[in-house]
């Protein structure tokens, strides 16, 4: 069957140069990094091995044979940032931030959820709208946006990087769990309450339960963001309290000791891994869990009820407003002269490498997040290397992508390569949700009218993904407008963006660099928040259309 | 004139064994006449209309059309009109659009094929509707528009699935009754799989009932 053998064939097609495009600048990378820790770790070097660590002599290797011996030193080699107490410790508060982040999260987040999803009040679709901006927000205007809320005064705290954890993370748990609480059978929670159970019962026995999966999978999220964030660490964790990826990236710009970076990356993506594949498993779990029957939201009614939207309101304010709010105070503060900063040459050139960047990026994106979103309908293996940016980490693709292509490090290409990398997920995801949802008989009902498979495309899967593509575009230019890990590694000074110009400004002496800092990232607050308005506007009205028509 | 000549095919579920849906289906129908499948739900009657349709492959057999083997033909070039349990009207096209579809995919002129999609409607008694959503029609309205886009190209064979298991008695029967005349209107052969016997009598159909993979006279 002709028609038939061709079809087999299509996905391959469709997923060849999303395929080429992860393997050059994702999958060889990482393999290097790989490569290089495993060397790393196979041949001790002087400056690493604690003094009392048992070596393996040349008689023990000549008694248990070379492999074993070579085990024993690749073991004992990736056990060296354990014995480090230095780099330990590095590990050890990596995994304490990330794990203390989910937990205040959740704690925090799930009651707003509660209010937010049983509650009906004025502002409430707003209150979910702006829920979406940390998707948005650029991790060094966060950064940022904390020290002008606390203060530059004590830097050397843990605190800082916990409450920027909690900020950027406390939104996306709260959005999780409304969605989860949204999906909990009213007819279950009635027949609880019917058998007897009280409200607080029949949330612990039913509800519960039921949303405990998402809770899961956003705790997932949370930890890998936490874990292997860049930005937020780097600017709030301060020498002190860095963390291993902001150890990483030390190593390899300022003391070019790549080995023992390798070393920790392959530490890093271990971690990552592991965390990232508890998310699959748990997303995979979701994905067939839809209800209709849903609690209805009921007005707030007595004095304790409003109480709890309030309180929901305002600890949601004072954590995530905050600090954003801070930003424009400190900026509007600053006076004119730190305004001018915004019409010097270097930030217009920040300005439009910014914007070139990302449009160029933006286009990369949604051509392989589209082609991969349409090739994962039939591929299951596309499926799993959708989390595959989830593992390697933005300091880890600039990394490895330093070692794979040494001599492309200061090209042009390279560079919107790897913002597409790290934007183009979020367009395959977008994407391939939809197609999900979309009933085959359309594609059927289509051919069978007379549509070619190519028509059938045209005429009617792009029109119904639309507002899909349009979402996952806009939280891809998102990230590529607020880019920054990847851009300290392979940028040349004529690049600056407006993300590295922030931190370099911060990184010069005095107050009216801070100041200056301080307006650039109101401007690129803006800048996020416009491109992303800009993109999911039509979206909006796109989807609300699908969702009620479909 | 359509037949099947020993139609096989094996289901391969994602978990368990095999199950051989179809073994030896021989089926011929002439233009103009209705004939029914009946069957359980499971027992292929669905997938036996989809590798008519062109939309999946079969094991073994061969469907032919004038005496036209099919075997490379894909489903867009069949001329084999399919509706749907569920009418699959598109979402994103009006309701003129979603009867326009198939004319458009002739090389007809969007106008042009828009006039006629209205002239159609108007017959089918929706011309008031024809520029708006198809989500804001009824359940027999969205039946209806689902016949009209399957019959506008005058298809030279009619497969349908279940079309009125999503409709109450009531609206049932009414229908039954149109859908009925109108085909016979336009006198082409037409397949019905249905599990409801009295629903294929009253479509005036030959009954064949599938069972155990062949089809057996009901």
């Amino acid at each position: 069957m002709v028609h038939l053998t061709r079809r087999a064939a299509t996905p391959w097609l469709l997923a060849a140069l999303p395929l080429a495009f992860l393997l050059a600048v994702q999958v060889l990378p990482a393999l290097r990094l790989l490569a290089l820790g495993w060397t790393e770790a196979l041949t001790p070097s002087a400056g690493w091995v604690p003094a009392d660590s048992p070596s393996a002599g040349p008689a023990a290797v000549a008694l248990a044979g070379a492999w074993w011996a070579d085990i024993a030193t690749l073991a004992s080699g990736l056990a060296q940032p354990l014995q480090d107490a230095y780099l330990r410790g590095r590990l050890v508060w990596s995994l304490l931030q990330a794990a203390v982040t989910c937990v205040v999260a959740l704690a925090l987040g799930l009651p707003i959820a509660w209010v937010l999803a049983r509650r009906e009040f004025a502002g409430r679709g707003w209150v979910l709208r702006a829920l979406l901006l940390p998707f948005v927000l650029p991790t060094l205007v966060a950064a940022i946006g904390v020290l002008a809320l606390l203060g530059q005064g004590g830097r050397e705290t843990p605190w800082l990087l916990l409450y920027g954890n909690v900020f950027f993370n406390l939104c996306v748990v709260v959005r999780v769990a409304t969605d989860a609480l949204e999906q909990v059978s009213a007819s279950r929670v009635a027949a609880a309450r019917s058998l007897g159970a009280s409200p607080w019962s029949a949330f612990w026995r039913v509800e519960w339960p039921a949303i405990a999966p998402w809770l899961m999978s956003a705790m997932c999220l949370v930890f890998l963001v936490c874990f292997s964030g860049f930005g937020l660490a780097l600017v709030l964790g301060g020498n002190r309290y860095a963390t291993i990826e902001v150890e990483i990236y030390t190593l390899v710009a300022h003391e070019l000791a790549l080995a023992q970076a390798s070393v920790l990356a392959l530490w890093s993506m271990g971690i990552a891994a592991l965390a990232a594949w508890l998310y699959a498993v748990l997303e995979r779990r979701l994905a067939s869990a839809t209800r209709h029957d849903r609690i209805a939201r009921s007005p707030a009614r007595g004095w304790r009820q409003r109480f709890a939207v309030g309180a929901a309101l305002a600890v949601l304010a004072l954590v995530c407003a905050a600090p954003l709010l801070a930003i424009g105070w400190r900026a509007a503060q600053a006076g004119a002269g730190a305004w001018a900063v915004l019409l010097e040459e270097e930030t217009l050139e920040a300005l439009w490498n910014t914007l070139r960047f990302t449009v160029a990026s933006v286009a990369l994106a949604t051509l392989l997040g589209l082609l991969h979103a349409l090739a994962a309908q039939r591929l299951v293996l596309l499926r799993a290397l959708v989390f595959l940016p989830f593992v390697v980490s933005p300091v880890l693709v600039g990394f490895g992508l330093l070692l794979v292509y040494p001599q492309q490090s200061a090209s042009l290409w390279m560079l919107v390569c790897a913002y597409a990398l790290l934007a183009y997920p979020w367009v395959a995801k977008s994407v391939a949700a939809r197609l999900d949802s979309l009933p085959t008989h359309y594609h059927d009902a289509a051919r069978s009218l007379g549509a070619s498979p190519l028509r059938v495309f045209w005429r009617v899967t792009l029109p119904l993904i639309s507002g899909a593509l349009r979402r996952g575009m806009a939280f891809a230019a998102a990230t590529a407008v607020g880019e920054f890990a990847v851009t300290l590694f392979l940028s040349r000074p004529e690049w600056a963006t407006l993300t590295t110009l922030i931190y370099q400004r911060m990184g010069r002496p005095g107050a009216a660099n801070l100041d200056a800092a301080m307006v650039l990232s109101c401007l690129l607050m803006v800048l996020a928040l416009l491109v992303f308005l800009l993109v999911e506007w039509g979206a909006q009205d796109g989807n609300e259309d699908e969702d009620n028509h479909a | 004139m359509l037949e099947l000549h020993a139609l096989h095919k094996t289901w391969h579920p994602p978990k368990g064994a095999p199950r051989s849906l179809l073994r030896g289906v021989d089926l011929v129908v002439q233009p103009s006449e209705t004939v029914a499948i009946l069957g359980a739900s499971g027992s292929g009657k669905s997938t036996l209309l989809r590798i008519v349709a062109g939309l999946e492959p079969m094991d073994a057999g061969r469907v032919c059309f004038g005496g036209e083997d099919l075997r490379d033909c894909p489903p867009e070039r069949r001329h084999f009109a399919l509706m749907f349990q569920d009418f699959a009207l598109f979402p994103h096209l009006s309701v003129q659009d979603n009867v326009a579809f198939g004319l458009v995919e002739q090389g007809v002129g969007r106008a042009q094929a828009r006039s006629q999609a209205r002239e159609l409607l108007q017959r089918f008694g929706l011309g008031a509707a024809a520029t708006g959503r198809t989500a804001h029609l009824s359940g027999g309205e969205q039946q209806r528009v689902a016949l009209a886009r399957a019959l506008i190209t005058e298809p030279r064979v009619l497969l349908l699935d279940e079309p009125f298991s999503a409709l109450d008695a009531e609206l049932k029967a009414s229908l039954r009754d149109e859908f009925r005349q109108r085909i016979a209107d336009q006198q082409i052969a037409t397949v019905l799989v249905t599990h409801d016997e009295n629903e294929a009598r009253a479509m005036g159909a030959r009954c064949l009932r599938l069972s155990g993979g062949v089809l057996l006279s009901a």
